[in-house]
């Protein structure tokens, strides 16, 4: 067989599964975001209300609204968070040796951990009464002795931004040391010969040259942030009230909980559009290698 | 201070940071691991040492919580998902390494976005289509809404490891004599074998800490670990000792494969944005 | 055992020309060198010839069949590649056995017809190794045997040794002469090492910018280079070109020195090409003209003069015993039988 046809026989099963599991989902949630999509209401799938669904979120909703805020400010804190401490984190053990090797071996751990299951292990260790983190920050801090974290909607929302700074660490980690590694040493070493202090040489020659496998891990951390789901459902279910309701918890609240499938596909498609944007800038960063 | 005095006290500094940070990542992980082995009563005080016991095991694998249909579950979705996903995304993965098509940069970017769509989006028509053909609770609806989240990640993970492959080498068995599909056979799968294992082990971890698909579409018959672990709310609130016990059940697996393939994840989890 | 035919071929990648309409035959038997800088088009050419790379204009023919539409197996070539190609899942055994078992020869004659191929490149006791496990040489020698044991219709050689350090380079070169004259199968070899062309070829074919400069023996190209960039990229030191014009029978050069007697008509441009070798270095005075020199490099089998000549500095070769510093001044004697003049605007050589 010429290489012309069996080229494209070779990509077509995954081409199918690929449509079939992710594009007609999503062709198939922008038409249910246009219809009543009452999962108790036989037909309501069928029955179009033009932008409704749309304008209902955006007017007449403001849990949509809190968990739009609630998504925006998650994001922004644990890809701050985050990339800051990968970062300290990568410098620390980019030079190898056996403390530092071991060290990277173990980042592997957290991240293989179920991110439902890093949800329990945050509301045990917040637990008021026997929570190994509840006791250590009453014993650092006297004020936080006796409050019940996760009773109160503020230090709730810390308790799952801290969840999700933990278990992404591991990975931003990782993927910054790979970094480091590719910076040429020469350039560091030509800039020590010059006369560059440690701190020197790292903002003048090191992150410039990070720059690109930094922006990547901003984009990647950015997109998961944006579509945290499983740990705010163990660690919190969104509460207190809505405090900690992202907008995938939001989603599938309205859509499974309350059976309205067209008004959640609606919110659903409002989500993508940011990822749209998000994916587009990640794929400059894997196309520009080749 | 001297210059190596000064760069003593630095090391000093970033061993004690670093041991610090160590302890911080591996601290939760610990204290389930700790709290797996403790009685029910041990578990609700701050006890660093007490008398272990492997009963919380025991219970979770019997009535009424039976952890062992969900980890067949969980096995047989996870690995049925592989199974099908790496052999598919081998194929596509080498066209796109190998030849150029029209589109293919179009496709690559559709197959990668479609890793980044909120599963929350994609799970909503499944739900609905599959209550109207009776695939709730099945393990078939779950290894199919799987293969969403798997297929486009081995697809890129693959094409990354055919793409290190030496063009040199398969040019030379097209000289000697032979077809492209006896180049695939004899010359790619060989050299590309460990680079599928470690693709393969990726999928495997993702399918089987996938949440959000199982959370909507089981209930009874196919409900996966993840799941299950909402068992272990008690009238009386959360029975930490059994959940720490399924805890592990959950994570040991996905430990010792994770660290099989520590090589390559960073590769593998940025799709080849980062090597 | 084939000649083979290159008509109009041509390869375009978008606006890009890699092979632009050239046509090339090549006969039985014959060593030929595609030599050139990187980007001339003689890889292009060599892997079209190969099948893995599809001409986008004319045709190719090996022995009295056009191959175009042939996939690589079925072209009957034998190719060494630059970065060898080795199989690294399979033994060095299971390497060389390859073309035969995928071609489907009879498992009995295969262990007889790989301990040939072999011992021919002296590989007998690696066989049971992994290709990572040899050195460069042994690697190179692994390919050179995969592409023996077969006696394909032609041979075809992609820098087979240019990434072998220099001493193994002169080494394999001298093998592979030994071999191809034994072997007796038409071979192209592509290379931009003038001295593997030299060496190696029945006849070169020198490419630029996807046209062939100059097809010739190694003689021919070196002492009667078609163009200017044939004399600039044959020959170490390069040769020195030196402008000027032509008056009264008299070469000039632009700074006005009345240099040497040639045979053409008077010209106002012209170039004149004379190797380092054909230049006599004499004492102060006693040449046809004093020069200053600019740098005096002592090579250990001869000496380098680089000097100073009006304003352009021209290399020739002095004795080995001689000792100069910078500065001295010598004087310098052409050789009027190699010299060779070109055209400024054509850059093609002009008869003398």
């Amino acid at each position: 067989m010429r290489d012309n046809t069996l080229k494209y026989l070779l990509v077509l099963p995954a081409v199918v599964v690929v449509f079939a599991t992710a594009i007609w989902p999503l062709i198939e949630a922008a038409r249910l975001s246009f219809t009543v999509g009452r999962l108790n209401r036989p037909g309501s799938l069928d029955q179009y209300i033009g932008w409704e669904n749309y304008t209902w979120a955006f007017f007449e909703e403001p849990a949509f609204w809190n968990s739009v805020y609630v998504t925006a400010l998650y994001t922004f804190l644990t890809v701050g968070l985050t990339t800051l401490l990968a970062l300290g984190l990568a410098m620390l053990l980019a030079p190898g040796g056996k403390l530092r090797s071991a060290a990277q071996t173990l980042l592997i751990l957290p991240f293989a951990m179920s991110p439902a299951l890093i949800g329990v292990s945050f509301r045990f260790m917040f637990n008021p009464e026997f929570g190994l983190f509840d006791a250590f920050f009453g014993a650092v801090f006297p004020p936080l002795a006796d409050v019940s974290w996760l009773a109160n909607p503020n230090l709730a929302f810390a308790v799952v931004v801290m969840a999700d700074v933990w278990g992404w660490i591991p990975f931003l980690t990782l993927v910054l040391i790979g970094g480091l590694a590719s910076v040429p040493r020469d350039t560091v070493e030509a800039a020590q010969v010059d006369g560059a202090s440690g701190w020197r040489v790292f903002r003048d020659v090191t992150l410039p040259q990070l720059g690109p496998v930094l922006a990547v891990v901003i984009i990647l951390k950015s997109i998961f942030s944006l579509k945290t789901f499983d740990q705010v459902f163990m660690l919190t279910n969104g509460g207190p009230g809505t405090a900690t309701q992202t907008l995938s918890h939001y989603i599938y609240f309205n859509g499974m909980k309350y059976g309205q499938i067209g008004y959640s596909a609606s919110v659903a498609w409002l989500m993508v559009i940011p990822m749209i944007f998000l994916t587009y800038a990640y794929a400059k960063f894997v196309f520009r290698k080749g | 201070m001297t210059g190596k005095q000064k760069k003593q006290f630095w090391n000093l500094i970033q061993t004690t940071l670093i041991l610090i940070a160590m302890f911080i990542m591996l601290v939760p992980i610990i204290w389930i691991f700790l709290a797996a082995f403790k009685t029910h009563v041990d578990v609700y005080q701050l006890k660093l040492f007490f008398t272990p016991t492997l009963e919380n095991f025991a219970t979770v694998f019997d009535d009424p919580y039976r952890l062992g249909e969900k980890l067949v579950n969980s096995t047989i979705v996870a690995l049925v998902s592989v199974v099908i996903a790496i052999p598919i995304a081998t194929l596509a993965a080498y066209s796109f390494s190998r030849f150029s098509m029209r589109g293919e940069t179009m496709m690559l970017v559709i197959i990668l976005a479609t890793q980044f769509v909120p599963a929350v989006v994609i799970i909503l028509p499944f739900f609905v289509m599959f209550r109207d053909i009776g695939l709730l609770d099945t393990r078939l609806g779950l290894i199919l809404v799987n293969l969403a989240i798997v297929m486009p990640f081995a697809i890129w993970m693959i094409k990354g490891f055919i793409d290190g492959i030496p063009m040199d080498t398969e040019e030379a068995a097209m000289v000697d004599g032979s077809s492209r599909l006896q180049v695939i056979r004899n010359i790619v799968l060989p050299m590309a074998a460990p680079g599928l294992v470690t693709s393969a082990i990726f999928c495997f971890i993702i399918a089987w800490n996938e949440f959000l698909f199982a959370l909507i579409l089981t209930n009874k018959n196919a409900v996966t670990l993840p799941i299950g672990l909402a068992l272990f709310k008690g009238e009386e609130g959360d029975l930490w000792n059994l959940l720490s016990a399924a805890g592990i059940i959950i994570m040991a697996p996905m430990f010792v494969l994770a660290l099989m393939i520590r090589k390559y994840f960073v590769q593998g989890m940025t799709m080849g944005a980062v090597r | 055992m084939a000649e083979i035919k290159l008509k109009n071929l041509t390869k375009r990648w978008g606006d890009f020309v890699g092979v632009d309409d050239q046509s090339l035959d090549i006969a039985d038997k014959e060593f030929l060198v595609l030599l050139g800088p990187s980007g001339c088009g003689k890889t292009t050419t060599m892997r079209m010839i190969a099948g893995l790379e599809e001409p986008t204009g004319g045709e190719i023919w090996i022995g009295d069949r056009m191959v175009n539409d042939d996939l690589p197996k079925d072209r009957d070539v034998a190719m060494v590649f630059q970065n060898y190609g080795l199989y690294p899942h399979m033994t060095i055994f299971e390497n060389i056995a390859y073309p035969l078992r995928v071609r489907g020869v009879d498992k009995a004659d295969i262990p007889e017809r790989v301990q040939k191929a072999a011992e021919q490149v002296e590989l007998t006791q690696f066989l049971d190794r992994k290709p990572k496990a040899l050195s460069g040489g042994q690697r190179q020698r692994v390919a050179l045997a995969r592409a023996i044991v077969r006696t394909p219709k032609v041979f075809l050689m992609d820098e087979p040794l240019s990434n072998l350090d220099a001493k193994l380079r002169v080494t394999m070169r001298a093998e592979l002469k030994h071999l191809s004259r034994e072997l007796q199968i038409t071979t192209v070899y592509v290379t931009h090492d003038q001295i593997e062309a030299m060496t190696l070829a029945d006849r070169v074919a020198i490419m630029k910018h996807g046209v062939i400069q100059q097809l010739g023996t190694p003689d021919d190209i070196y002492n009667d280079p078609a163009n200017l960039f044939v004399a600039g990229f044959i020959g170490s030191p390069a040769m020195n070109l030196i402008n000027g014009s032509v008056q009264d029978g008299m070469f000039v050069t632009t700074g006005g020195t009345r240099l040497v007697k040639v045979n053409t008509p008077d010209r106002a441009a012209a170039i004149l090409g004379v190797r380092a070798d054909d230049m006599q270095v004499h004492e102060q005075g006693q040449g046809d003209i004093d020069v200053t020199i600019y740098a005096f490099e002592n090579t250990g089998e001869s000496t380098l003069l680089t000097v100073q000549w009006g304003k352009q500095r021209v290399i020739a070769r002095g004795d080995r015993h001689l000792r100069k510093d910078q500065g001295d001044v010598v004087g310098i004697s052409l050789n009027s039988d190699h010299l060779y003049l070109f055209d400024p605007e054509t850059e093609n050589r002009i008869g003398m």
